[in-house]
């Protein structure tokens, strides 16, 4: 369990942020006509995040065939292409509800494995799952951590200071 | 230029249909609120029958209520001031209203219709443990509503942040943290963008706690085989809970530090004790919930000892650099003593002399035996009726007025004078309540307990009537008179 959330599909993840270049730029130009501000492609990464996230998705992938491919096409392909393609177009309002959502869901899902009585996956252990449910706090913690550095201490470059009221000398 | 109403803060039509939104929203709840409020002491002094499972419903929605309402109130001050150093969006302004107002009806609904009677607080398990008083699905109702609240909230913090990082580089320049230890402190860096990021910052983390908490006990209310840790709920609740109340304060005190000054008609400038002031309380707000704790056997000692210690600091350095600061801009300043002055120096004694009850009342020993007592409204009262909300009325009040004003007119003088006392006499009453050891959150009170809560009525009453008087004259101000987007000829 701890293996394929935390270490295959994010391996699959950045196999479609990889696959960004070599789509062509007809068609990346076609499809950024359908995601104004990054929205449409984030919407649908989350949709596919969370379709993947249920236990009944990660189980069926571990025993059946046809749902393992699924798995290993939707998760580059839903997930990893439209978060490449549309992070870039968001603006810091969206990616803030993406990235406060994401660190909360590391924390919501971590304490869920932690305090399950039961397993929530029938291919997994519960020692196993709760041994996710432990790195997936400390993930959620690391992230928001980085996340308080970074805004705390950080350089924007994509919020030029030229373009605002006020700007300190 | 005009003194009291400076250029940079004029609004454009659609602003200011936007914040005169915020302002008669707040007046309206504020006002049923307060009438929710008078119901439950006329129950608890035996002059008026209500029973018990009405009680906590009418409980639940004063609560709620009053702490969203005082956010939504001391954002708009945020607003109105910050706009003037980073650039904000109105569009954001405007859908954190829609989702409050979409939250707000899931709450009332949740309350008067599904009987969710579980206080504002939905200490996990209470919501999904009614004796059959209310359903599962009305408290899952209530909770949805905190949640789209706090997602409007997140927006306007989301979008505050983008403007102060746009203008000053990233959220500690905005603090000042660059000037803390060395360097020349920029007089100019204005104090408005320093509370306001320490409220982004404070509060992003707060609701991060509640959205976490809230989507738990919804898996919970579901799923009741995933049991939660009822103490790890409960210190996440409060970190929440203690955050969003307290940073209300934190937002209308930007009132203060822009209105004061005009009215004195000196300069308050920034200082390196201004800027280590709030960088302590940005860390001390995050970490004082505990206070709330004090009498969960179960809780680590030293949390218990840490939220002790930090309820004594907490809100001392702000508080400290702030009244220093207005003492020091009042005296010998031939202040204009018009009805936002007023109310703003109201609003400095409400802050300083309500952090006092909980000051004792965080102290391990005496909060065993005086934190289930009315005692702990009586501080809370104290502080948001006569600190945070006078702060907001000043704003508002400020907001109608004109240059050329040269005096408080008589029903304000009265409206004034009436919420003080009558405010006065209710907080206290509270306290007494609390020193005489009558315990809150009891729907029927014994005979000897009453005389406190029908001192208390009548104390309320009046504060009602004060607040009538406030919200007419603001809402006819807001809708006749040009507000800061057109200011008078400079009278002065």
């Amino acid at each position: 369990m701890t293996a394929q959330m935390l270490v295959q599909i994010p391996l699959l993840l950045m196999a479609g942020i990889l696959l960004v270049p070599v789509i062509p730029t007809r068609l990346r130009a076609r499809a950024a006509r359908w995601d104004q501000g990054g929205v449409s492609g984030l919407v649908l990464a989350t949709l596919a995040m969370a379709f993947w996230m249920l236990p009944r998705s990660l189980d069926a992938s571990t025993t059946d065939p046809l749902v393992a491919l699924a798995k290993f096409l939707t998760v580059p392909l839903l997930i990893g292409l439209p978060l490449a393609f549309s992070w870039p177009r968001a603006g810091f309002i969206v990616r803030g509800v993406f990235l406060t959502e994401f660190v909360a869901t590391f924390f919501r899902l971590g304490w869920l494995y932690r305090v399950s009585p039961i397993r929530l996956c029938n291919n997994y252990g519960l020692g196993d799952q709760q041994r996710l449910g432990n790195y997936m706090l400390w993930i959620g913690g690391g992230l928001l951590a980085w996340l308080a550095l970074k805004l705390l201490a950080g350089n924007f470059k994509s919020l030029s200071p030229s373009s605002s009221p006020g700007a300190p000398g | 230029m005009s003194i009291l109403y400076p250029q940079n803060e004029m609004l454009e039509s659609r602003e200011r249909m936007v914040l005169n939104l915020y302002l008669v929203t707040s007046l309206v709840l504020f006002l049923v609120m307060m009438v929710l409020g008078l119901l439950m002491r006329l129950a608890q002094g035996a002059w008026m029958d209500m029973s018990p499972t009405l009680f906590y419903q009418v409980m639940t929605a004063h609560g709620a209520g009053m702490v969203g309402t005082a956010a939504l109130a001391s954002s708009a001050v945020m607003w109105f001031f910050l706009r003037k150093y980073v650039p904000l969006k109105t569009s954001i302004f405007l859908a954190n209203y829609v989702l409050f107002m979409i939250g707000a009806v899931l709450l009332l609904v949740a309350i008067f219709i599904g009987k969710f009677a579980g206080a504002w607080t939905f200490l996990y398990p209470l919501p999904v443990q009614s004796l059959g008083v209310w359903s599962v699905g009305s408290a899952v109702l209530f909770m949805v509503g905190f949640l789209i609240i706090g997602v409007g909230f997140l927006l306007f913090y989301l979008d505050a942040m983008r403007g102060v990082i746009r203008v000053y580089g990233n959220l500690g320049r905005g603090l000042g943290l660059q000037w803390l230890f060395s360097g020349t402190v920029d007089p100019d860096h204005p104090k408005t963008v320093v509370a306001s990021t320490m409220v982004i910052i404070v509060n992003s983390l707060g609701i991060l706690g509640g959205a976490v908490v809230i989507v738990m006990s919804l898996i919970n209310a579901y799923d009741p085989e995933i049991a939660l840790n009822a103490l790890f709920a409960k210190n996440l609740i409060y970190f929440f809970g203690h955050v969003f109340i307290n940073i209300t304060i934190y937002m209308a005190v930007i009132g203060v530090y822009e209105l004061l000054p005009r009215y004195t008609g000196r300069r308050w400038g920034m200082s390196r004790p201004f800027l280590w002031a709030w960088a302590a309380s940005t860390l001390m707000v995050m970490i004082v919930y505990p206070h709330h704790l004090l009498m969960d056997f179960a809780m680590p000692r030293w949390m218990a000892v840490t939220g002790q210690v930090i309820s004594y600091t907490s809100g001392l350095p702000v508080f400290t650099v702030t009244a220093y600061g207005a003492l020091t801009n009042i005296h010998r300043s031939r202040m204009r003593w018009r009805i936002p002055a007023m109310l703003l120096i109201l609003s400095m004694f409400g802050w300083a002399a309500g952090i006092v009850p909980a000051i004792i009342d965080a102290t391990i020993s005496v909060n065993h035996v005086m934190h289930n007592t009315l005692w702990v409204p009586g501080h809370f009262h104290f502080y948001l009726l006569l600190g945070v909300l006078p702060m907001q009325f000043a704003f508002m009040y400020h907001l109608i007025g004109r240059d050329t004003d040269r005096s408080v007119s008589r029903s304000d003088r009265l409206g004034f004078w009436m919420y003080l006392s009558g405010g006065l006499a209710f907080v206290f009453m509270f306290l007494a309540g609390g020193h005489a050891s009558v315990p809150r959150r009891w729907a029927t009170h014994f005979p000897g307990w009453q005389v406190y809560d029908q001192v208390a009525s009548l104390s309320a009453a009046l504060v009602i009537v004060a607040l009538s008087l406030f919200t007419v004259r603001i809402c006819l101000g807001l809708m006749h008179t040009p507000s800061s987007a057109e200011p008078a000829p400079a009278g002065d």
